[in-house]
């Protein structure tokens, strides 16, 4: 059987990439978007030079 | 050596000046050595995902996977592109982690895992190397691409292009890399996908190219190739690739860069599902060549040059043009990370260890003084290239995935485990992996099985030789 002119188990490995690439995007959709689950922002306590951050 | 074509040569010539002058706008908005690094943790999620969209599509992406389809059929596929696919998909579950623990770079996560600062200045050699190494793929790949549609002597042409790439990474950091990045990522999607477009018109449909694409040889649609791959191959393919989305630096200082955690999340999943649908393109763009090719006679004895012949020699110019612009996209977006990374380790991980009171100036001056030096000397090899893009991308591949997936990840969640068996994890992971590479993989057994395997024993062999120490806490040597 062919898909698209190739094997289906070409076909699926194609299939199965696309889905790999959206675990996240799914995931996303799914949790925070549909069931509105809060994403936690955690304080930031330093610099990317690893300097404390100064309070304004 | 092939004539010069004025309109690929013009083409390319705007194309480097428009990122030139972009590097220049971002020199003035560059101040601290924030902005130099991770843009002064303010990126949106539109810049966010195409910039690592950008980056992760490469000359190996363009040149090198169009090249391997070529030669070996869409069985890339499989041992390649879905592991790359997978751990994209999967890096979105660690960023709360990475994010939680407040730190930027691989080698900060790792020290904070171990304890030790130590682990920052040698965790960092590693990934300079890697990064390094990518590098010259990246010169490599564009020059050969560049000298053979422009008609322009390669060994000028890598000049050119690593000369351009080193100024606008120097002058703007990440906030040009990011920048560009936009541009690149979006031209790189639209043009892949209006290339694939034209040539599955012109073969007469996808199903047609496919078809013809098997009829050449059926191996090249079968998902382990002819005998491209074994199962235990492709399985230690998938497992390398997927390893090296999670221990490349560029990845953790995207993560780190951006405004939030929720921004962090939504780059990655976009992303994730930009580039898996792109990458289905740009394979079938691969089977179309080839069809393309074998139709009109064109033999290819190197086949990272099946793409590059397919626009000087099949292609009209008017589309070749575009896809030049899609190719350069790629290729540039990933060599200014790369530098971008070496910039950052040279700095952040190895110079700051052994300087810790140096001033965030002098941080910045050491991140662009190195950014020069390793563009230079990567230039330089590029000249003589050793090996072809694929191979040196299967082995850093090895190299980051032993060393680092196992003890740095099992430790951001289980951070009871004592620091010395998670040094002792990754300097096993590393040499046994790339030793095991290095003797080309005697019987049979994969070199990423080989690293894994040692990682996790050294790391079980640690936790019971150390496993009454109190957990680790960094120390402030």
């Amino acid at each position: 059987m062919t898909v698209l002119g190739m094997p289906l188990e070409m076909f699926l490995v194609f299939v199965a990439t696309i889905l790999a690439g959206s675990i996240g995007a799914i995931h996303y959709v799914i949790v925070h978007i549909i069931l509105g689950r809060p994403i936690e922002e955690p304080l930031t306590d330093q610099t990317a030079a690893g300097r404390p951050v100064e309070n304004e | 050596m092939s004539e010069v074509n004025p309109f690929y040569l013009a083409t390319f010539v705007i194309y480097l000046t428009i990122i030139l002058l972009i590097g220049g706008w971002a020199y003035l908005k560059t101040n601290t050595v924030d902005d130099f690094w991770v843009y002064g943790k303010d990126l949106g999620p539109t810049l966010a995902t195409w910039s690592f969209v950008a980056n992760f599509v490469s000359s190996v992406s363009v040149i090198g996977f169009i090249g391997a389809v070529y030669a070996d059929g869409y069985s890339i596929m499989t041992g390649v592109i879905f592991g790359l696919m997978l751990g994209i998909g999967c890096l979105y579950f660690v960023i709360d982690k990475v994010r939680n623990i407040d730190k930027f770079t691989l080698p900060d996560i790792i020290a904070e895992v171990t304890g030790s600062q130590r682990a920052r200045p040698i965790a960092g050699v590693v990934l300079l190397a890697n990064a390094w190494i990518y590098l010259i793929m990246q010169l490599t790949g564009a020059g050969l691409l560049v000298t053979t549609i422009t008609g322009v002597p390669y060994e000028y042409m890598i000049w050119v292009i690593g000369g351009v790439f080193i100024i606008y990474t120097v002058l703007g950091g990440l906030v040009s890399v990011a920048w560009t990045d936009l541009l690149q990522g979006t031209l790189m999607v639209v043009m892949i996908t209006l290339a694939l477009a034209y040539m599955i018109l012109d073969i007469g449909g996808i199903a047609a190219t496919n078809a013809q694409f098997a009829a050449i040889n059926p191996g090249l649609v079968a998902p382990l190739g002819d005998g491209v791959y074994t199962v235990i191959g492709a399985i230690a393919g998938i497992i390398a690739f997927f390893g090296t989305v999670f221990t490349e630096q560029n990845n953790i200082v995207r993560i780190s860069a951006t405004d939030s955690v929720k921004t962090a999340k939504i780059h990655i999943a976009a992303a994730g599902v930009i580039l898996s649908i792109m990458y289905a393109l740009l394979i079938l763009l691969g089977g179309a060549t080839t069809v393309a090719l074998y139709n009109a006679g064109l033999n290819v004895e190197n086949v990272d040059l099946a793409f590059p012949v397919l626009i000087t020699e099949y292609l009209p110019t008017t589309v070749g043009i575009f896809i030049i612009l899609a190719i350069l996209s790629g290729i540039l977006s990933t060599t200014d990370t790369r530098l971008h990374s070496c910039g950052i380790t040279t700095a952040r991980d190895i110079y700051d260890y052994f300087d810790p009171n140096a001033s965030d100036q002098r941080l910045m001056n050491i991140s662009r003084v190195s950014t020069i030096f390793f563009g230079i000397t990567a230039t330089a090899i590029a000249v003589d290239p050793p090996g072809t893009i694929l191979e040196l991308y299967a082995w850093r591949a090895v190299l980051l995935t032993s060393a680092f997936l196992l003890p740095v990840y099992l430790a951001l969640y289980k951070r009871d485990i004592p620091g010395e068996a998670i040094v002792l994890s990754i300097i096993a992971g590393a040499v046994l992996g790339m030793g095991w590479d290095l003797l080309e993989a005697p019987l049979g057994f994969p070199a990423v099985f080989v690293g894994l395997s040692a990682a996790a024993l050294a790391l079980a062999i640690g936790n019971v030789a150390w496993g009454s120490s109190p957990a680790p806490t960094p120390t402030a040597d």
